[in-house]
């Protein structure tokens, strides 16, 4: 190499080929200086190694002193030794059985890392789906007013101090009276009874919102105080007098599957539906869901039940007055009953007792007992007596009662009683609490004993005698709580072992083992039940055959006069107990498409021009002074379509004075006006109120739908011609000419399809010849399209079977829960700043006063020509080879041009900081005046899902189609090394709908689920003609209305 | 470039003016301390843009939550302003290329100030697409260069960020031209002025000295300027017209857009130079550069843009009912009787009937009917953008996500700030720079002095007159 240049250099020395460098390279080692073994040559060096590791000591020190000042203390503590159940990254799924008052639903409970996040419906049972509330009732886990410790005299306690304290006072009490809600848990029942026996106490059982004039008469007809078993997938034809029995009435969740059951349609030819009638004063979810609706008073139910007794059966009981439409329809709803014997049903939803008689007695006349509604599997959920409330309530004022124990109830509140229960309870010496949170009743008891959530307990239910449930818990219990059985069983001194596990397994050896023939292995039952949720048990409710008598002499008497009657009745968010849950109460109620507070429902019309009018001139969101009783209270207002003229609604569950931050003051208390009737059962309406005039508007009028129609005709004064009256109510300002709008402004819009089931050949050709107009104007492009992309993987797509949804809303609960979806609060909501990314449109159809209804779930439709793509300036928002519509947050710069540009308007956009996930602090948005906002809440956090990126203020966000589901049902056929299957990837809204309207799915995959949907005659895609190619497809909404009613 | 004045036109500029003079009247305004109505002035105009840049960091700081728009509405007043301010924008280059092309010897009149104005205005847009982001501080994404992120590239498929180009294009090439035609003025400033200010002057003149080689190459900038600058005039705010043309909402996605944006800024351009000019003059003192012949020139302008404006609205009307589409018939309908039917009402009446009155020779040169009716037009083209923006989004496609939009108070202070903004540099300018193109001016001047005796001084005597008896 010597001289050598070859090309290669390192340094300068390479190239001038010096030879004492040459020399050196050549050496393998080349000589340092010796310093190490020499010590004078150590001393001479400035700093030796001992010196920099002192440095280096001071120097890490100091760094470290200085730097862990103001470093916050992250809160994630790894595992050291990895628990076998939990992967992290991997779900894991429990079964168990959601409780909440007379609700009972079984769940798969999904955690992750050990945290309850998301709660599903259990598919083994029969259906999937869930309610609502229960897929909100995993935030309340994480409710930040719940109880974190025991309680004495207001102040912190421990359990053995407060166990020594019960008891003592248990004990030196003559008389003690325990209150609960209906209850149907086997263990809880068995602790229950152990605590009873010991103190010779008095057990209260009492339903928030009250059937125990259902309850009483199937005690008189059928010897047993239950709730019948109604089988409405039995049923062609169905009377339904003010029951919501898809909301709130019975097994909701069970009936709205087996209601739904039969309106299917598949094919045009031989389509076949059941037929709902629905007699009732407010619109409710069941009303609108009605093929027909009829409108009475409040105080003509009676008189409606009696005609239409007489009328099936051929009596003459006297009734009273009933308006004339209302009596036309009557006679023509008994001709279709009594063609569809022993396959129709007549339910009935007033709480006075001589009209569930005459109800019962109809279906008996029918034929329909043991057929659509049966009493041998009765449902055991609802057990409330309102005689022994009052009867409690008359013996605290007497002063007869020493001691209450108040478990998981409030009275005070949902058992006001004109507020005169409050008040007696303020006459018992001690009051014992076992509660989950502060509120009305519980507020200032001696002591407080704190309830785990049902997440966190051992449990069981058997709804109906013939399904054992059990519960198990999904995490330890995060604050020093405890279960209620086991509270009970420490009071009243029965030693269960301290293991709580132990004695719901022998309770179930006990109720469901020995009640069964399927297996003789007690553990592998025990373990089967706990793997599915439930068991199928031999047991039978004990009811005997009908025999009671009808009677027309306790029915409610129509007032005469033109006095408004008031209707109370239980929205969407039950009475009370759900109040605190923000999740719920953002979802907006689907019938006023009101959040945040209850809304006085006042009837509309038209004015016969142009303008939609309602009593006093009132419009949406003007305050009012109502009048009810003598009392005032100041309500808003919204213009109710289908409310029965002369009256008014509102809803129960709001105006919580004792609750948690969320649900504090919002909205006002109805539970006052609850009166008696003359049997002692709670009713739930008042007459002659007075509605003032506007007396202000409300800050902050919380609707999400400022538009409610669809073409809903009425009569037009001028020329007597029927017209569409809300395209005409359009106009704003005519300058005087007299324009009356535009007709066919809404109704020829492509947004939506409905038929009447006669007309359903009609309708679909008429949709065929619109869908083809639509598609030829698309053709007539240069535009190519890249649809070619998706022949070759995944293609993803979506149906919506609009006559399936009833509009219950578990869907936009669940997305919110799944995806992280920010609450925002009133105000917010009010700016129509709401974040969901599945909303639930509403329209109503036909005649203006009393119209029928559609739902239409509304999401990202993710367009295979995507109009919010193109228009973003960063690629922020982008399409996947899968078909999908991606948002990439962190690209996401916020000029809402995207927003703008969708047809559908499903962007949504983090307008304030509601998740804490921007640098700027302290402006997050509060949405109720809670101390730490909701979304920074610590505690409240824990729900996230931790496969869904929270979004930062100022991004925009929208429907993925769950894409996280997506990706982990691609590695599980991956990881299977199989193809994907239907069931591998479900989005949150598709396994939360009970009624099965909405399908997700595999585009290409031919044959499977959503594919054999998509050929339905009935389909049609949502502004087909902007040609933006929407991967959602929906199927119009049939109803079987009968026509005769108009005529 | 000469302007031969014949006795029937009427000279560009009266009152016998000398060069000197000219130069005494449009220097001195920065050389003198300045008045009490100048102070006001400024004080409202500070005042008014520090309430706005508060509005804007409050919004920067809580977020775009503290405006009214919501799920339906993603713009309302923010893009509105943004597309008024580009609007009253496009006077200034329109009044210094096209009408240099054009040899409209009139324009030196006005094209200084108008240039100005262009720049201030369009800073004033500028600000808007800024903020009205979701995340102000990461809005270099849009801009189109090698980055670590990938590279990651804008999509340029979107009209925002044709938008960008356009905008930032025109704002360059703007003041490029405006600042050459301030290159020899400043000179002239510098020439005059002592200490500080001369050495401040001498580096804004680039050290121009008035040779013929100067001269020459400053009119050849200026040609070239113009010629880059014509065609902007008529793409800029074609493309602003994109951001709703390609779009697919009814009532944005029309082709009639460009034209009738081009027609409507010019408009709005013209009435807000007019604004200006008749302050300016008056408590300038420049009655004998800016005479009542260039107001009625501008008068004309408003005039025929105005009725192109009202074409435009009547052929939207036309094809919305002629295209038999549901959607669109409903917008326009919507327009013109829903619950925003004020602003639609406003904009035809400011915009089409108002500007109606030029008709008459009258109303052309009558200064109060001038101003009165160029502060109409400037609220008729702001309603313009509001009807096309917020009250479209309001009621579009879905019945179910109609709603309804007014703007918050930080939306008001912005607004008002960038009006605040606006007049704050404009008053600073007439400070610093003379608000006239002496050189330009002295070019109209000198062609004419051969014959300056005679009839200039004829038709200022009668000017005079006419001017005492309004």
């Amino acid at each position: 190499m010597k001289g050598k240049n070859q090309g290669v250099w390192i340094g300068e020395k390479d190239l001038t080929n010096d030879p004492s460098f040459i020399e050196i390279s050549q050496q393998e080692f080349a000589s340092l200086p010796e310093i190490l073994g020499n010590e004078e040559a150590v001393e001479q060096v400035e700093g030796n190694r001992r010196d920099f590791l002192k440095m280096l000591g001071f120097g890490v020190g100091a760094a470290a002193m200085a730097a862990s000042c103001d470093i916050p203390i992250k809160r994630a503590i790894p595992y050291t030794v990895k628990p076998d159940t939990i992967v992290p990254g991997v779900a894991t799924y429990y079964a168990s059985t959601y409780t909440n008052g007379s609700e009972c639903e079984s769940i798969l409970v999904k955690t992750r890392e050990g945290r309850p996040i998301k709660i599903e419906g259990n598919d083994l049972i029969g259906y999937g789906g869930t309610s609502a509330r229960a897929q909100a009732s995993v935030l309340s886990l994480y409710d930040t007013a719940r109880y974190k410790n025991p309680m004495m005299n207001g102040g912190d306690s421990t359990w053995a101090e407060i166990d020594k304290k019960a008891i003592e006072v248990l004990a030196s009490s003559n008389s003690v009276v325990l209150v609960t809600p209906s209850i149907f848990s086997p263990s809880l029942q068995k602790a229950i009874d152990a605590f009873t026996s010991k103190y010779n106490a008095k057990h209260v059982q009492y339903d928030t919102v009250s059937h125990s004039a259902l309850l009483d008469a199937t005690e008189k007809a059928f010897g047993l105080r239950a709730f019948p078993n109604y089988h409405f997938d039995k049923a062609d034809v169905i009377v339904s007098f003010d029951a919501d029995f898809l909301g709130n009435w019975g097994d909701s969740n069970k009936n709205s599957v087996d209601f739904i059951s039969k309106r299917k349609i598949k094919t045009v030819s031989g389509a076949k539906m059941n037929r709902l009638y629905q007699v009732e004063t407010h619109m409710s979810l069941t009303g609108s869901n009605a093929d027909n609706r009829v409108l009475v008073k409040p105080s003509e139910q009676g008189a409606a039940i009696v005609a239409l007794y007489n009328a099936v059966t051929g009596s003459s009981l006297p009734g009273g007055a009933l308006n004339a439409k209302a009596k036309k329809a009557v006679s023509l709803m008994a001709d279709d009953l009594k063609k569809a014997s022993g396959k129709s049903l007549v339910v009935c939803g007033t709480n006075n007792e001589a009209e569930q008689m005459l109800v019962l007695a109809i279906n008996n006349a029918l034929g329909n007992i043991g057929n659509t509604m049966d009493m041998s599997d009765a449902l055991m959920t609802f057990k409330g007596d309102d005689k022994a409330m009052m009867q409690l309530m008359n013996q605290m004022n007497s002063g007869s009662v020493d001691t209450i124990v108040l478990m998981d109830v409030n009275p005070a509140y949902d058992f006001s009683a004109g507020g005169k229960f409050s008040a007696a309870l303020g006459k018992v010496k001690n009051k014992l609490a076992i509660a989950y949170s502060n509120n009305e009743s519980v507020d200032g008891a001696m002591i407080t004993a704190p309830s785990s959530h049902y997440l966190e307990s051992w449990g069981d239910a058997q709804p109906n005698p013939s399904k054992y449930m059990l519960q198990q818990p999904a995490i330890n219990t995060i604050f020093d709580t405890r279960q209620d059985a086991e509270t009970l069983l420490t009071w009243a001194g029965v030693d269960y072992g301290g293991d709580i596990m132990n004695f719901v397994s022998n309770v179930f050896a006990e109720n469901a083992f020995q009640n069964q023939s399927s297996s003789s292995n007690l553990k592998r039952y025990w373990e089967t039940a706990l793997h599915d949720g439930f068991v199928s048990v031999n047991t039978t409710s004990g009811a005997s055959g009908f025999s009671g008598s009808a009677s027309a002499s306790g029915i409610t008497k129509p007032v005469g006069g033109d006095g408004i009657e008031l209707k109370i009745f239980e929205g969407a968010l039950g009475n009370g107990a759900n109040t605190n849950n923000p999740w719920l109460m953002e979802m907006p109620d689907p019938i006023t498409r009101t959040s945040w507070g209850n809304y006085l429902a006042i009837p509309v019309e038209f004015d016969g021009f142009r303008k939609m009018i309602s009593m006093n001139g009132l419009k949406d969101g003007d305050l009012v002074n109502v009048t009810v009783n003598g009392d005032k209270i100041t309500v808003p207002v919204v213009q109710q379509f289908g409310q029965a003229p002369g009256t008014a609604a509102l809803a129960l569950g709001y105006g919580r004075t004792v609750a948690g931050a969320c649900a504090q003051g919002v909205g006002v208390d109805m539970n006052p006006f609850v009166g008696m009737d003359a049997s002692g059962n709670r009713s739930y309406s008042v007459s002659n109120i007075e509605i003032s005039k506007k007396v202000g508007k409300e800050k902050d009028y919380s609707s999400v739908q400022y538009h409610h129609t669809y073409g809903v005709t009425d009569t037009d004064k001028a020329t007597g011609k029927e017209i569409n009256a809300d395209e005409a109510a359009l106009v704003t300002f005519d300058y005087g000419m007299g324009v009356q709008g535009y007709q066919g402004a809404l109704k020829n819009r492509s947004v939506m399809y409905y038929s009447s089931l006669e007309e359903l050949g009609e309708s679909v050709a008429e949709l065929k010849k619109r869908r083809e107009h639509a598609q030829h104007l698309n053709d007539a492009q240069i535009y190519g399209g890249h649809d070619y992309k998706y022949n070759n993987g995944h293609h993803w797509g979506m149906h919506v079977d609009l006559t399936s949804c009833t509009g219950c809303s578990a869907c936009t609960v669940a997305c919110m829960a799944e995806n992280n979806v920010p609450v925002v609060g009133k105000t917010e909501v009010a700016r129509h700043h709401e974040m969901t990314w599945l909303r639930i449109d509403r329209y109503y159809y036909g005649e203006l006063e009393n119209p029928n209804t559609v739902y239409q779930p509304m999401m990202c439709q993710h367009c295979d020509n995507a109009p919010c793509e193109n228009v973003c300036p960063v690629n922020a928002t982008n399409h996947s080879s899968e078909g999908l519509n991606q948002m990439t947050y962190n690209r996401c710069v916020g000029t809402r041009y995207c927003a703008n540009n969708c047809p559908y308007k499903v962007r949504r956009f983090n307008w304030l900081d509601y998740t804490t996930a921007d640098i700027f602090p302290g402006n997050q948005p509060t949405l109720n005046g809670e101390n730490t906002p909701f979304g920074a809440d610590n505690l409240t956090r824990m729900v996230l899902n931790p496969d869904v990126t929270v979004r930062s203020r100022g991004v925009i966000e929208k429907c993925s189609f769950c894409v996280q589901r997506i990706q982990s049902g691609k590695l599980t056929a991956k990881l299977e090394g199989r193809k994907l299957r239907d069931s591998d990837v479900k989005t949150a809204c598709q396994t939360a709908c009970p009624t099965g309207a909405i399908t997700f799915g595999d585009m290409n995959n031919k044959g499977g689920n959503l594919d054999s949907k998509l050929k339905n005659p009935l389909n049609f895609i949502v502004l087909e003609e902007v040609n933006v190619r929407s991967s959602v497809q929906y199927q119009m909404r049939v109803n079987n209305r009968n026509e005769k009613l108009d005529a | 470039m000469s302007a031969p004045v014949s006795a029937i036109r009427e000279p560009l500029i009266t009152g016998s003016k000398t060069y000197h003079q000219i130069t005494e009247d449009l220097v001195s305004p920065t050389e003198k301390a300045p008045g009490l109505s100048w102070i006001i002035a400024f004080s409202v105009a500070a005042a008014l843009a520090t309430f706005g840049v508060f509005c804007i960091a409050w919004t920067i700081w809580f977020g775009i939550g503290s405006w009214h728009l919501n799920r339906t509405i993603g713009w309302g007043w923010d893009i509105t302003n943004f597309v008024w301010w580009i609007g009253i924008g496009h006077a200034g280059t329109l009044i210094s290329a096209i009408l240099l092309l054009f040899r409209q010897k009139w324009r030196t009149g006005v094209n200084r100030a108008a240039e100005a104005m262009t720049i201030f205005a369009v800073l004033c847009a500028a600000l808007f697409p800024g903020i009205h982001v979701g995340r102000a501080w990461v809005v270099f994404y849009f801009f189109p260069y090698p980055n670590t992120r990938g590279p990651l590239w804008p999509n340029f498929n979107s009209p925002l960020l044709w938008d960008l180009f356009a905008i930032s294009t025109y704002f360059t090439v703007s003041l490029l031209f405006w600042y050459t035609g301030l290159v020899p003025d400043f000179a002239t400033v510098r020439d005059r002025a002592r200490g500080i200010r001369k050495k401040i002057y001498h580096f804004l003149s680039f050290g121009w000295n008035g040779s013929a080689k100067h001269w020459q190459r400053w009119e050849s900038i200026s040609l070239v300027l113009a010629g880059l600058a014509t065609p902007l005039v008529l793409s800029v705010h074609t493309i602003v017209s994109f951001d709703f043309a390609t779009s697919v909402i009814p009532g944005w996605h029309t082709t009639i857009f460009p034209p009738y944006f081009v027609a409507g800024a010019i408009f709005s351009g013209f009435a807000m130079v007019l604004t200006l000019m008749l302050i300016t003059r008056k408590i300038l003192k420049l009655e004998d550069y800016i005479t009542l012949a260039h107001i009625e020139s501008m008068n004309k302008v408003i005039l025929v843009t105005g009725t192109i404006v009202g074409v435009a609205y009547l052929t939207e009307l036309f094809i919305a009912w002629y295209s038999g589409y549901v959607y669109e018939q409903f917008a326009f309908f919507n327009r013109a009787l829903g619950p925003y039917w004020w602003s639609y009402f406003g904009m035809m009446f400011c915009n089409v009937i108002s500007p109606q009155f030029f008709w008459s020779r009258k109303i052309r040169r009558n200064i109060v009917w001038t101003f009165f009716l160029s502060i109409v037009v400037n609220i008729g083209m702001w309603f313009e953008r509001f009807v096309i923006i917020a009250t479209t989004l309001a009621r579009d496609y879905l019945p179910s996500s109609w709603s309804f939009y007014k703007p918050s108070w930080v939306e008001i202070g912005i607004f008002t700030g960038t009006i605040g903004i606006f007049f704050v540099l404009y008053l600073l300018f007439v400070r610093v720079a003379p608000v006239v193109a002496i050189a330009e001016v002295k070019s109209i001047l000198k062609s004419s002095g051969d014959q300056y005796s005679g009839a200039n001084a004829h038709h200022h005597h009668e000017e005079a007159v006419s001017t005492d008896n309004h």
